[in-house]
């Protein structure tokens, strides 16, 4: 992994030398060995501060949100999440594919819970790959704990629910960690709307759960990271899940991020539709 | 004096005859200060995620209640007495930052004031400090909380128990038969080496405050912000952040007035009528925090807002970390 970590250093550098970017994204140290924090690295000779290890596990997409009209491209590094982040991103019209240089970085998986479901190891779109490709693992049980929410009568499932929504603290760590997640004001935040009430109860904190699961659930690349950072280790990519699980079976297999032309699955219109519920 | 261990649930039922006992104990699978159901075993070690804050203050509150047609008017804070045990040092210390903030300065806010006479702390001192722990570099002792009304520290089979107020000495008198004599252990648990050190540690300048106001416009703000995700973590698991909002929720005529918990890390914490935001981006939200807890709370109390339990430190979603902060922007130049 050190070799990958000093290409990726020299690959940086070089960018930097050559003013193809403004700055790159990656990951940095912190007081903690098994800790990483994302960097902005502006200058060749910082470019020896990115570091690659195990502990690497923030997703680096949703800063590009930070900076959509940059004057040069910004480079970043990109793994399979990344990417299908950013192919999210690039349909929903978030970023622009000429403003951004991709450093592709295929990976073996983090210390993330969510590596271990990860399908997509390696990076889907770039403008350079570091090393070759790594070979992708069949991730067994993708629905498995949705499944086993189902399985509950619905007495026990609004237990269940309610209870992880009595511990949330409302945050909004997951709105904001999600590279989906892009909406210039959430609704959340136009508090004279009187969408979301501001005051902490079971209610109102599980309209927050379900609100934010409809609004990013058919675009949900499963990245994991509305868990990871999560500090009540809420178990909420179990929402997102289900709307995927759903649409698997209603229409077949359905897989987000894996290309930046396909329509997510609720967001979809067509001019044709014979509205006839209507 | 000394509690054994074995009558620490006697001892907790005593507490619990008249008053509603907060401890740590695990509660849906989580440490947390929680209501006493009188079996739970409390947790004896480490310090649960959340803070025991919303005891004083709650996140939601309701604060009187009105009905539009007729007028009426009615309080609807409810003074219960409560006891808190098993609060660590760095959070008996947070209650008195609280106290400051919500008591002086020619203004005591009534809903915390009643709740604060309502309360018993008994704080048990650390026996093992947590790797983001550094209480010892914001001043305090991992084994001392004067500001508790007792401070029990763990000796072997026994708590030492120490009362620091008349709070305290009234929970001795209650206890009673229960404590021992012991003279060969002082208060502080002598007799077992509960000697306890943070290894996480900061320096903290004596002018410190100054040089973070100097550097208002220091660049250091905008890179030390941009890995921040603007989320509310580090405030919402803060022992000393005390923001609110204060709301209105009603239903035909009957109406209550509440107060919850507010983030200056959001967006619309500073936007104004009209919808200008003197604080529109990151940098200007996490300076905010930072400056609040590091300089203006100096400024006005003479004291940090911040008592070192290192929770933001493990639970930031970015990995910030506020003593690289202080030595980012505060660090001698």
């Amino acid at each position: 992994m050190s070799d990958q970590q000093e290409k990726m250093r020299q690959g940086a550098e070089k960018l930097l030398q050559n003013e193809e970017v403004g700055y790159v994204i990656g990951w940095g140290t912190t007081r903690f060995a098994d800790r990483t924090t994302p960097i902005f690295i502006d200058t060749p000779a910082a470019a020896s501060d990115f570091v690659w290890n195990e502990y690497a596990v923030n997703s680096l997409a949703k800063y590009l949100l930070d900076d959509k009209y940059p004057d040069k491209k910004i480079g970043v590094f990109v793994r399979g999440c990344e990417s299908r982040a950013l192919n999210r991103m690039l349909k929903d019209k978030q970023v622009k594919r000429e403003n951004l240089y991709l450093i592709g970085t295929p990976c073996d998986g983090k210390k993330a819970g969510r590596c271990s479901l990860c399908r997509e190891r390696n990076p889907l779109l770039y403008d350079v790959l570091l090393w070759e490709p790594v070979p992708n693992v069949p991730a067994e049980g993708r629905f498995d704990r949705v499944r086993a929410i189902e399985a509950m009568t619905p007495d026990e499932r609004y237990g269940y629910w309610g209870a992880v929504y009595d511990k949330c603290i409302r945050c909004y760590a997951c709105r904001n960690a999600c590279p989906v997640c892009s909406c210039r004001e959430c609704y959340v935040d136009m508090s004279r709307t009187g969408f979301q009430g501001k005051q902490h109860s079971r209610s109102d904190n599980q309209i927050f759960g379900v609100t934010r699961a409809f609004h990013v659930g058919d675009r949900c690349i499963e990245c994991g990271e509305c868990e990871r950072v999560c500090p009540m280790d809420l178990p909420i990519m179990g929402q997102t899940q289900k709307i995927l699980k759903d649409i698997n079976e209603l229409a077949g297999e359905y897989e987000c991020g894996l290309d930046a032309e396909s329509e997510n699955f609720l967001g979809a219109f067509d001019l044709d539709d014979k509205d006839e519920f209507m | 004096m000394e509690l054994k261990k074995e009558k620490l649930p006697e001892a907790l039922a005593l507490l619990q005859s008249d008053a509603r006992l907060f401890l740590p104990a695990e509660a849906d699978g989580l440490p947390q200060f929680t209501v006493w159901d009188g079996k739970q075993a409390p947790c004896l070690s480490g310090n649960p995620p959340l803070p025991p804050k919303d005891v004083l203050f709650p996140r939601s509150e309701k604060m009187y209640g009105y009905n539009l047609s007729t007028g009426d008017v009615a309080d609807l804070a409810s003074p219960e007495k409560q006891v808190i045990f098993g609060i660590r040092p760095c959070d008996v210390k947070s209650i008195e930052k609280l106290d400051r903030a919500f008591l002086e300065k020619g203004y005591a806010d009534s809903y915390y004031r009643t709740r604060r006479e309502q309360l018993t702390t008994l704080s048990l001192g650390c026996t093992e400090a947590a790797r983001t722990c550094f209480c010892e570099s914001m001043g305090l002792d991992p084994a001392d909380a004067p500001g508790a009304d007792l401070m029990l520290n763990d000796a072997g089979d026994a708590f030492s128990v120490k009362s620091n107020s008349e709070k305290g000495e009234a929970v001795l008198a209650r206890w009673g038969k229960l404590l021992t004599e012991d003279a060969d252990k002082d208060a502080k648990g002598a007799g077992k080496d509960v000697s306890v050190h943070c290894a996480f540690k900061v320096d903290l300048p004596a002018d410190l405050p100054e040089r973070l106001t100097a550097r208002f416009e220091d660049p250091a703000w905008a890179a030390l912000s941009r890995a921040c995700l603007g989320c509310g973590c580090c405030s919402y698991i803060c022992p000393t952040c005390y923001c609110f909002d204060i709301g209105q929720e009603n239903r035909g005529a009957e109406g209550t007035a509440f107060r919850c918990w507010d983030s200056c890390m959001f967006s619309d914490y500073s936007r104004m009528a009209g919808g200008h935001n003197p604080r529109p981006s990151k940098r200007e939200r996490l300076r905010n925090r930072y400056l609040h807890k590091l300089a203006y709370f100096n400024e006005r109390y003479g004291t940090t807002l911040c008592v070192g339990c290192g929770r933001c430190v493990d639970k930031c979603p970015a990995h910030l970390d506020i003593t690289k902060v202080i030595e980012t922007v505060g660090g001698e130049r």
